[in-house]
């Protein structure tokens, strides 16, 4: 017994004579992060939202654009038509009429 | 408790018992890691909540640094991989333990098996490499103990430094290595014992 009162578990306590080196655990978890294919970092979780508003603001203006100049394209052409008859109606008479008729008629023939 | 909930939204089994005896940590990692959508991200907490006290359960088995990296990469992998296979019949921190435990013994194996010439070469080559870690910081007493520790058969030496360094109860280690709560008892007494032998004979 007098041994053990020279070298004895309790002398010689608890604690472990271990390190590791620095930063060891973070790297640890981070090495499988990419083995299990998670990628962690904040920056890609704030972009997200935002990267979903843009993908549907572009897919927005992709479908509503074709749609628009369609419409706005037809309307002008429309509107162009108009013009042009009310303005060649406002330039001619009842006689340059008849003369553009009976020329024309047979040529178009 | 919300025991019906958590069935109903975790994949895996959970027993209200084992709830019971569950942190709200480990609640939390089990509904996740049974939710698709966020395995990858609840596995990764996991292992940042876990990592260090495996480290050091293996640490204290295979005592250098490099491999007991080793041993806790295929320790978390083989987790990973078998995740599917975690049914909830035991703790999470328990399922951990008992990988990182079969992976230490794997590994000791593999060495032993490399080693042909003879079982107390492994343990006289540990100790060779403990002297010459660079993580080793211990004095010459604790180098005493970590020798005497090794002279213990390797499952001796397992519950040893489950109860002496981590104060891993005997219900817990039951768990984890599959002995009975006697049987481990008597094995860390024998253990004590041993350890205080091989210091009476080197004084």
């Amino acid at each position: 017994m007098e041994t053990n009162n020279k070298l004895s578990l309790d002398k010689i306590g608890k604690e472990l004579p271990f390190s590791v080196p620095e930063n060891y655990f973070e790297q640890f978890a981070t090495q499988i992060d990419e083995q299990i294919g998670f990628k962690s970092s904040s920056k890609k979780k704030f972009l997200r939202p935002w990267m979903y508003m843009a993908a549907a603001v572009f897919t927005g203006i992709a479908v509503l654009t074709p749609v628009l100049y369609t419409t706005n394209s037809q309307r002008t052409a429309i509107q162009t038509t108009e013009n042009y008859e009310s303005y060649v109606l406002s330039q001619v008479d009842e006689t340059v009429l008849l003369d553009c008729y009976v020329n024309d008629v047979p040529a178009t023939k | 408790m919300t025991i019906i909930e958590v069935k109903t939204v975790n994949a895996l089994k959970i027993r209200s018992h084992q709830l019971k005896s569950m942190t709200p940590a480990e609640e939390e990692f089990q509904q996740q890691l049974g939710d698709p959508k966020k395995r990858t991200a609840a596995f990764s907490s996991l292992v940042r909540s876990y990592q260090e006290r495996l480290y050091w359960h293996i640490r204290k088995m295979v005592l250098s640094h490099e491999d007991a990296n080793d041993v806790l990469q295929n320790t978390f992998m083989k987790a990973w991989n078998g995740l599917d296979g975690f049914r909830g019949d035991s703790q999470l921190s328990t399922w951990l333990y008992r990988i990182a435990t079969n992976e230490t013994l794997t590994f000791l194996s593999n060495k032993r098996m490399r080693n042909v010439s003879s079982i107390d070469d492994v343990e006289e080559g540990l100790l060779s490499v403990l002297r010459a870690d660079n993580y080793f910081n211990g004095n010459e007493i604790q180098l005493k103990l970590q020798q005497a520790i090794l002279t213990l058969p390797e499952k001796q030496r397992l519950v040893f430094n489950m109860k002496y360094f981590d104060d891993i109860t005997y219900e817990q280690m039951e768990n984890v290595l599959g002995t009975s709560v006697g049987a481990l008892k008597a094995s860390y007494h024998h253990a004590v014992k041993k350890i205080e032998k091989f210091f009476a004979d080197e004084e």
